[in-house]
């Protein structure tokens, strides 16, 4: 417990100076701004701001981007809310009794509820990462080639499993970004390897390049294809921003619910933050004494998912701090920032950049400060945003994504992979494809070769290695157990009503 | 998802066959991707011993997209499903052209597709912003050109102050003769 405030302070005492809440207030700033932006969900607006984050400190960089995180995450509930258009899974349940509460005029309520108890959750789950953090470290060590590839099998059987629609196209959409993350060069022999002999693929495709493609441009190119009306913004009027004593009652319960789901869920590696506020929406509908107000603007269908929304989302650090295993595709990004400044992501890092570490968990509570600070009196600045007509918010978008990659490397080449996989992407919404599976399991593919490779040089060439060892062979079990229960025909068919149910 | 949607009308001919065709259709992608990646891996050096080579794991993944494909495509011609929806061919056009423009543009370039070498002047990042956001902007069906025009230089004064005054990155803002 000593131990706990002690760490905490000390990741006070880094995220606390007036340089870094600086950061983190830009963050969370910016990532409003873009995330507010309709159609444009978290991953795209961490993936566009990563840039603006090359030219700072390591630490200052990350906290930054953690502010981005929360800020792009907050600015989709606020397009949910006032406009109905998620910006991507997360979001898609708050609309459903949000916007019902803006066209009741209640918006200023909806948005309240949502930065209290997303606050709340914050809180929370801070507390919990920072307690967690020691001991899940201290597991990793324990942690060999073979349960580290066990376990990234586990991550990636997760998203499948969480992901829309078919199973199997999703592990296809697994296979081939493990396929796409090996084009490059060796890593063991450093031999070229299905680069077709291009050099601007010798070094890998750049994992940016491919998420602004897939999230970014793909976006567009489908949202242009969709009738003005179907994009317009409400016009309502705002009145009222702070809920009544009633409405913070109802809010009470839902939020606590939806923290304690959200933290769960959160952790599961494999992007159970998406899932998250499904689950929290779902229960509380379920306990409640009156269900059919839930999708006619009940205030406990606002709180709960925003609540789990936000837990999750900072309890999915937890895998990547102390394993150094991404669980989603934002922390995927972090990954990312990580390798540019020069930090490995995994068990290491708390032990030998401490104030690295505890700096981040100290910036989340912050961040989420932040978000309530900057939200509340900012809501009407956001709402003329959403103003902004589609027609000029998109070539905005898309002058931004070109000079956020080219700021990268400054590769011409890059843009045009880019917009190669914006085209793909586009493809793969018209199949009926997913493309999240496939960036989590980009950024794994050289992390499970690598661990495969060494599991099975250890092992001697014996393939049961992964079944034998007691950690590795459990979690392959729950793999296996996942998988077979999503192929199940029943389980299926629920499955697809909760996402079609989300949907309507 | 695909089961108990509703089947399209059938057709004559071998299309009436596909009764899915976004999982036929996907699922041959699919096994063209495979095969061209397990092409690709050919000529890597496998399994040596107890250890891989940079061919295995290639190969190894190919094979079970392969697999994994040919399951789709399988789907496609005995379950039901929604037809594929018809590209759009605007949206993409104008949104790719205006990315290449800026790809060629900011810092210039030298290609040769049919062979004649043609060569783009670097304008720098000014230039380049602005034009690339102008083609974009036709993308949509409801451009209006004065409008178009503000919200360009709008944007690329804004970029200018993001990148170059606040983050300070070393981009060439006019073109460099």
């Amino acid at each position: 417990m000593s131990d706990l405030l002690s760490n905490l302070a000390l990741g006070f005492s880094v995220a606390g100076t007036p340089t870094n809440i600086g950061f983190c207030l830009l963050g969370a700033l910016v990532g409003t701004l873009v995330g507010v932006l309709p159609g444009i969900g978290t991953v795209a607006t961490v993936a566009m701001l990563l840039p603006i984050t090359f030219g700072l400190p390591p630490v200052g960089a990350l906290i930054m981007l953690a502010g981005i995180y929360y800020g792009a995450q907050y600015g989709g509930s606020t397009t949910s809310i006032l406009v109905n258009i998620p910006g991507e899974a997360t979001s898609v349940v708050t609309c459903l009794d949000g916007h019902q509460m803006a066209r009741q005029g209640r918006a200023g309520a909806a948005l309240s509820i949502a930065a209290l108890g997303s606050f709340f959750a914050g809180c929370v789950a801070t507390v919990l990462v920072a307690a967690l953090g020691p001991p899940l470290t201290a597991l990793a060590l324990h942690f060999g080639p073979a349960e580290y590839f066990a376990l990234m099998l586990l991550g990636l059987i997760f998203a499948v499993v969480l992901a829309h629609g078919s199973v199997v196209k999703s592990i296809a959409m697994v296979l081939t970004g493990l396929l796409l993350s090996m084009i490059g060069s060796d890593l063991e022999t450093g031999a070229g390897r299905m680069n077709f002999g291009l050099p601007e693929l010798s070094d890998g495709i750049g994992f940016t390049n491919i998420a602004m493609g897939l999230f970014g441009f793909a976006e567009i190119i489908r949202n242009l294809e969709m009738s003005a009306e179907s994009r317009e913004v409400l016009h309502a009027k705002i009145s009222g921003l702070m809920p009544t004593r009633q409405d913070i009652k109802d809010a009470t319960g839902p939020v606590i619910r939806g923290t304690v789901v959200g933290s769960l869920l959160g952790i599961l590696p494999g992007g159970g933050a998406v899932v998250s506020s499904f689950a929290a929406y779902t229960l509380e509908k379920r306990i409640s004494k009156r269900p059919e107000r839930f999708g006619r603007g009940a205030i406990e269908g606002v709180a709960a998912p925003e609540a789990a929304n936000n837990a999750a989302a900072q309890t999915s650090f937890i895998p990547l701090l102390t394993l150094g295993i991404p669980p989603n595709a934002v922390m995927a990004l972090m990954v990312g920032a990580m390798t540019i400044h020069g930090i490995v992501p995994g068990p290491e890092v708390m032990t030998k950049q401490p104030e690295l570490f505890w700096g981040m968990i100290a910036s989340m509570w912050l961040g989420n400060l932040m978000l309530v600070i900057i939200n509340l009196p900012l809501v009407g600045v956001w709402v003329s945003l959403l103003r902004v007509p589609y027609r000029l918010l998109f070539p905005s978008i898309i002058v931004f994504c070109c000079i956020g990659i080219y700021s990268i490397n400054s590769a011409p080449s890059d843009m045009l992979i880019a917009a190669l996989f914006g085209l793909f992407g586009y493809w793969l919404i018209k199949h009926d494809f997913e493309p999240a599976p496939l960036v989590l399991a980009f950024v794994l593919g050289p992390l499970m070769e690598e661990n495969l490779r060494g599991a099975m040089l250890i092992a001697r060439g014996d393939a049961t290695v992964f079944v034998t060892r007691p950690i590795s062979g459990g979690l392959i079990l729950l793999a296996v157990i996942l998988l077979t229960i999503a192929a199940l025909p029943m389980i299926r068919k629920r499955r697809e009503e909760v996402f079609v149910e989300s949907e309507n | 998802m695909d089961s108990g949607a509703n089947p399209g009308p059938a057709n004559a001919g071998l299309r009436s066959r596909i009764r899915g065709p976004r999982n036929f259709y996907g699922g041959l992608a699919l096994v063209i991707t495979a095969g061209v990646a397990i092409w690709a891996s050919a000529d890597l050096p496998g399994q040596e011993g107890f250890s891989f080579g940079p061919g295995t794991a290639p190969r190894m993944f190919a094979g079970l997209l392969m697999a994994v494909g040919v399951v789709i495509t399988a789907t496609g011609l005995i379950v039901a499903g929604p037809p594929v929806e018809s590209f759009a061919i605007r949206g993409p056009f104008y949104v790719l052209l205006a990315i290449v423009a800026f790809a060629l543009l900011i810092r210039g370039a030298s290609i040769d597709p049919f062979g004649v070498p043609i060569r783009f002047p670097g304008l720098g990042m000014v230039p380049a912003t602005f034009l690339s956001f102008m083609i974009s902007i036709f993308g949509s069906k409801e451009f209006r050109i004065l409008e178009s025009l503000l919200a360009a230089a709008a944007m690329t004064a804004f970029c200018v102050v993001v990148f170059s005054y606040l983050l300070q990155l070393p981009f060439p803002l006019w073109p460099q003769f």
